[in-house]
């Protein structure tokens, strides 16, 4: 599904060149859902940027459904980024202008699709996330957990091979991720692939697979290990 | 506080120097183009005699053709027929009063060494010279006498005095005008009344003439006319005592009334004179015998012309676009401020304080763009003298009360655009904004 | 392709789409009828007066010494000119096209002081006058020397004999201007004219009276004392000419004044001086006006962009190519022009009407209209398609940042 192999960013300014990632490789199977974790600065959101095609690569190779991306123009990986890649960030990017419809809309009107076709889709993914009778409103109208089952079916309206996700509970209450959290593993129980970039473990633990990012290169994580802290009581681990 | 605020606009206004100078710009270009317009109609309109322009009247008898008024809408003649002149300065009830026309003349220099020029003179009465009030250099006017008798003397314009005496006190000297010699009793000092509301039928805009003389030498001379000319009824009597006779129009006629009761008088006088004259088989149209005041009279004869007006409007909606523009750009620029805002409302600004912190900042673009827009209209007025020559050089200055007027402009102009975006960013929630921060 | 999306974002930011819409509607009002007038004003100016402007020349002449002569000067001076080398013909006149002083007189088809009467100039001539001018004759024939008679200044007959312009003759005669040649028509009430020619073309003096078309020529020479005498030379001997005569008759005689000796063509700069003026004024408004919008919608488009970079992140992010990004701005950008046009259109008659009734200017043609519509969308499209670039250039990347 997605095969990333000795990957390396570089960004340069004027003065320095920072190696955001190095040698990055990683491999990722058809359904598999997989939480990316590691401290800020490590890279985690380059991983991303590059996995979701939303920036460029300096050496490597990236392989996304059998596609080697490295030569893609920029229309081309829009058109990827539109078919095969569904997001879900951190502060949910609903547009604030338009209304729940409209939003998880915005995808599908990069595609050639009639109106009919759109309008089901737009339903049934809203009906996925609960929100189908809200339609109407705008998304300062919403609490937050709310807005990110709206994002997220915003990201399924598309039926993407693929989601991405960028701290999809990060702004959200316990309560909230929790409902986020198994919404995402619901999704993927019907098998789309899911890449959840988190710094919180215990989001980690919960998924199938674990890896960790440390200096720009990967770590698996083993699962082994039940988690010995009472989840109940936690406080979130980089709080 | 004030100076506080002054710094936190400059800041401001420094934060988005692009947007700050378009904003200037917007409204300099638009005062410019507004005060240069203005500026043109204001001179034209200007009131040229302000201490007597109430006193000052135009005569006006209506002696036209039966069938069609002298103008749309029923306006009587804006000259006076050679009799209905006489009979006026006979015996009309005036202070002052004067008939005059435009007559020319080449005048023929003592010095062999400077050519014979053609010249243009006013021949008038000698009231003339209190009423209307031109400043001498040397001598003065001549007197009703002078009128009476026939005297042959002149008074010359400053200009032709520096021609022909190089500037000296000409006053008892003698000019040889149109092949006859006149003497000289005064001078006068530079004189251009803007507009020349005594003879605004041959141009308000044109320079005054270059020397008067008595109007009784033009039919004891046959003297060649210069100005407009209008008859409605053909003149069959030979020669020019025919023309005197003639119902031709070409003669200006002004009166001095300075109280209520000689002006009703004098209107009364006009009026039973027409009916006398209809008994004559005169007059043959209604009663329509009018006296206008200087300002009446310029607004009655358009002097303040129709194409400027039109572009004077063109330019103030052009400044509403500018202001427009500046609105849009404000609200935009105070959008971007808005957590700053937030901040300092959560930390205990009133909107009172906020709203004179920011219609200060746009007061301050107001005064620059001002200053930019005043230096704009000096440019476009010396366009416009440059574009329409003599006759509006007097038009196209700038004086103090324009000036004043132009930065006052900007400065409301400025105001009235920040008024709506400083208080919808005043409105602003500061809980709201914080959260998002 | 996304209006409806467009519209409902912009129903929730209206105040800067109204501005920007209320703009493009003054615009278009003040250039649509900015334009009008001086394409009205460039109409005037590009008649023709009918005479050889390019060749010809005129000066004025006044007498002031003990022996001047008119009587034997003018004929003296006019042979003078029209035997020097280079010269086509010169006439003494009392006026000519463009100069703005003259004569007028009403003519009728029948005697009477209830006749209805055509205002016409008029212009004294010779049997040079025609040759002078350069005008052509359509129909009839030109004044034979002896026609020719002296007028004094206060005289009140008026000569037998006279030649007029197609359009007057069309005038007086229900537009058959054929059937005028011949016929009498009256001046002053009851002094008989017969027509004994018809020129193609010659303007009236005044360039702003409506009548402009209608001329009268008469034969006479005029003792006015001063007057003006119209020299037509060979092409490209003008200049030289103008020198010339000025000096030759002054060296010939010095008791009359040889003053304003000017070309047609200063006398037509002059003449038009107000309508040039005018239209530079209003050019230069529009340019102003155009660049002010402009700037104006380039700037509020910029902070629109700014303002919405994070939503153009995740829009990219979310699939869409750059120019779909760009198409959204334009798009934009053509709703609120629409918006602005529409209203500008309404607007831009509505002044029309009021200078028609102030001003007696022209009716709008209908053109003028979808013609400053378009004008205004290209004007609104050219200024946001900066900000618009600026707009996709913005990376995709930027919708996983936080701020």
């Amino acid at each position: 599904m997605l095969k990333m192999s000795n990957i390396k960013k570089v960004f340069r300014t004027e003065v320095v060149e920072t190696h955001a990632l190095r040698d990055f490789s990683l491999h990722v199977k058809e359904g598999e859902f997989v939480a990316v974790t590691g401290p800020s600065g490590s890279g985690k959101t380059t991983f991303l940027n590059i996995a979701g095609l939303l920036e460029t690569f300096t050496d490597g190779d990236y392989l996304l459904d059998g596609v080697d991306v490295r030569n893609l123009n920029d229309n081309q990986r829009s058109q990827l980024r539109n078919e095969k890649i569904g997001f879900i960030f951190q502060s949910f990017n609903l547009i604030p202008d338009l209304n729940l419809f409209d939003n998880v809309d915005v995808p599908l009107r990069y595609r050639t699709m009639n109106s009919k076709e759109r309008k089901e889709r737009i339903e049934h993914a809203l009906e996925t996330v609960g929100l189908v009778n809200r339609m109407k409103h705008i998304p300062s109208q919403l609490s937050g957990g709310q807005q990110q089952r709206v994002a997220i079916a915003r990201a399924l309206a598309g039926s993407p091979r693929f989601l991405l996700a960028d701290e999809p509970t990060g702004n959200l209450d316990s309560e909230m991720a929790e409902s986020v959290m198994s919404l995402l593993e619901d999704i993927n129980s019907k098998g789309t692939t899911i890449i959840m970039v988190t710094h919180d473990l215990k989001l980690a633990q919960r998924t199938p697979r674990a890896i960790a990012v440390k200096d720009g290169r990967v770590t698996e994580l083993s699962h082994v290990v039940e988690p010995v802290i009472d989840i109940a009581t936690a406080k979130p681990a980089m709080a | 506080m004030l100076s506080y605020y002054l710094r936190l606009a400059l800041l401001s206004i420094k934060r988005n120097p692009i947007l700050s100078t378009l904003m200037v710009a917007a409204i300099a270009v638009g005062i410019g183009a507004s005060m240069t317009t203005i500026t043109v109609n204001y001179a034209m309109g200007s009131d040229p005699v302000p201490h007597k322009s109430d006193e000052l009247f135009a005569v006006q008898v209506d002696s036209w053709d039966p069938n069609n008024p002298f103008r749309e809408p029923n306006i009587a003649p804006d000259q006076m027929t050679y009799m209905d002149a006489m009979a006026l300065m006979k015996s009309a009830p005036a202070k002052r009063q004067t008939a005059m026309t435009k007559t020319f003349a080449v005048i023929e220099p003592e010095d062999r060494d400077v050519r014979p020029f053609e010249t243009t003179g006013r021949a008038t009465y000698g009231d003339f010279f209190q009423m209307f009030e031109p400043p001498f250099l040397y001598g003065n006017g001549w007197s009703r006498e002078s009128d009476d008798n026939l005297e042959m003397v002149t008074v010359l314009s400053r200009e032709t005095n520096e021609k022909l005496f190089g500037g000296d006190n000409s006053v008892g000297k003698f000019v040889r005008i149109g092949g006859r010699n006149y003497k000289v009793v005064g001078v006068l000092d530079h004189y251009r009344p803007v507009p020349k509301y005594y003879d605004v039928t041959n141009g308000p805009f044109r320079d005054p003439e270059d020397y008067y003389i008595p109007f009784n030498l033009v039919a004891a001379f046959e003297l060649s006319r210069a100005g407009n000319t209008n008859c409605w009824k053909p003149n069959n009597e030979e020669g020019f005592q025919g023309f005197l006779n003639s119902e031709c129009v070409w003669i200006q006629f002004w009166a001095e009334l300075p109280t209520k009761s000689e002006q009703e008088d004098y209107l009364a006088f006009l009026n039973n004179y027409a009916n006398q004259q209809k008994e004559l088989g005169r007059f043959p149209r209604p009663l329509n015998n009018h006296i206008q005041s200087v300002m009446q009279w310029m607004e009655l004869q358009g002097v303040v012309d129709d194409g400027a007006q039109v572009v004077m409007w063109l330019s103030i909606m052009f400044l509403l676009v500018c202001l427009l523009n500046t609105i849009g750009l404000l609200l935009t620029k105070f959008s971007t401020k808005a957590g700053e805002i937030g901040l300092r409302r959560a930390l205990g600004a009133s909107k009172r304080t906020l709203f004179l912190q920011h219609i200060i900042e746009s007061a301050m673009i107001g005064v620059a763009g001002g200053c930019v827009g005043l230096f704009l209209a000096w440019g476009g007025l010396q366009g416009i003298g440059a574009l329409f020559g003599n006759e509006v050089q007097h038009l196209v200055r700038l004086d103090v009360t324009m000036m004043f007027t132009a930065i006052l402009l900007a400065i409301v102009s400025a105001l009235l655009a920040g008024i709506y975006p400083t208080w919808r960013a005043c409105n602003i929630q500061p809980a709201v904004q914080l959260k998002t921060q | 392709m996304q209006i409806r999306p467009i519209l409902s974002a912009l129903s929730r930011n209206k105040t800067g789409a109204i501005l920007i819409a209320l703009q493009i509607a003054l615009t278009m009002t003040i250039i649509v009828n900015s334009v009008f007038m001086i394409q009205d004003r460039r109409g005037q100016m590009d008649r023709a007066s009918g005479i050889d402007e390019a060749n010809t020349f005129i000066y004025s002449y006044s007498g002031f010494a003990e022996d001047f002569n008119e009587k034997t000067q003018i004929p003296e001076d006019l042979n003078y000119i029209r035997q020097l080398p280079g010269v086509v013909d010169a006439v003494q006149t009392n006026s000519a096209p463009l100069t703005g002083g003259g004569w007028s007189m009403g003519l009728a088809t029948e005697q009477g002081a209830d006749a209805d009467g055509v205002g016409t100039a008029i212009y004294f001539v010779d049997s040079h006058g025609l040759d002078a001018f350069g005008v052509n004759l359509l129909a009839g024939r030109n004044f034979t020397p002896d026609e020719v008679i002296w007028r004094e200044r206060s005289e009140t007959k008026w000569p037998g004999q006279g030649i007029i312009t197609k359009e007057l003759a069309s005038d007086m005669f229900d537009g058959d201007w054929q059937a005028a040649l011949g016929k009498t028509v009256f001046i002053a009430e009851t002094h008989p004219i017969n027509i004994v020619g018809i020129v193609e073309k010659m303007q009236a003096p005044w360039n702003g009276w409506n009548g402009i078309e209608r001329t009268l020529l008469f034969p006479s020479q005029l003792l006015f004392g001063s007057g003006r005498v119209m020299v037509r030379t060979e092409p490209g001997e003008r200049d030289r000419l103008m020198r010339e005569v000025e000096e030759g008759l002054v060296a010939n005689y010095d008791g009359r004044l040889i003053r304003r000796v000017q070309s047609m063509e200063e006398i037509r700069e002059n003449s038009y001086r107000n309508h040039n003026g005018m239209n530079t004024i209003l050019t230069t408004l529009i340019v102003c006006l155009t660049v002010i919008t402009a700037l104006g919608i380039v700037g509020l488009a910029s902070f629109s962009v700014n303002r919405r970079k994070k939503q153009i992140g995740t829009r990219r992010a979310l699939g869409a190519r750059k120019i779909d990004i760009m198409r959204y701005f334009m798009l934009e950008n053509f709703l609120i022009t629409s918006f602005g046009v529409i209203v500008g259109a309404g607007m831009t008659i509505g002044l029309n009407m009021l200078l028609v009734n102030a001003l007696d200017l022209p009716k709008l043609d209908w053109y003028y209209v979808p013609a400053g519509m378009v004008v205004l969308w290209l004007i609104g499209q050219l200024a946001v398609y900066g900000p618009a670039k600026k707009a996709c250039q913005i990376s995709p990347a930027l919708a996983t940042r936080s701020v």
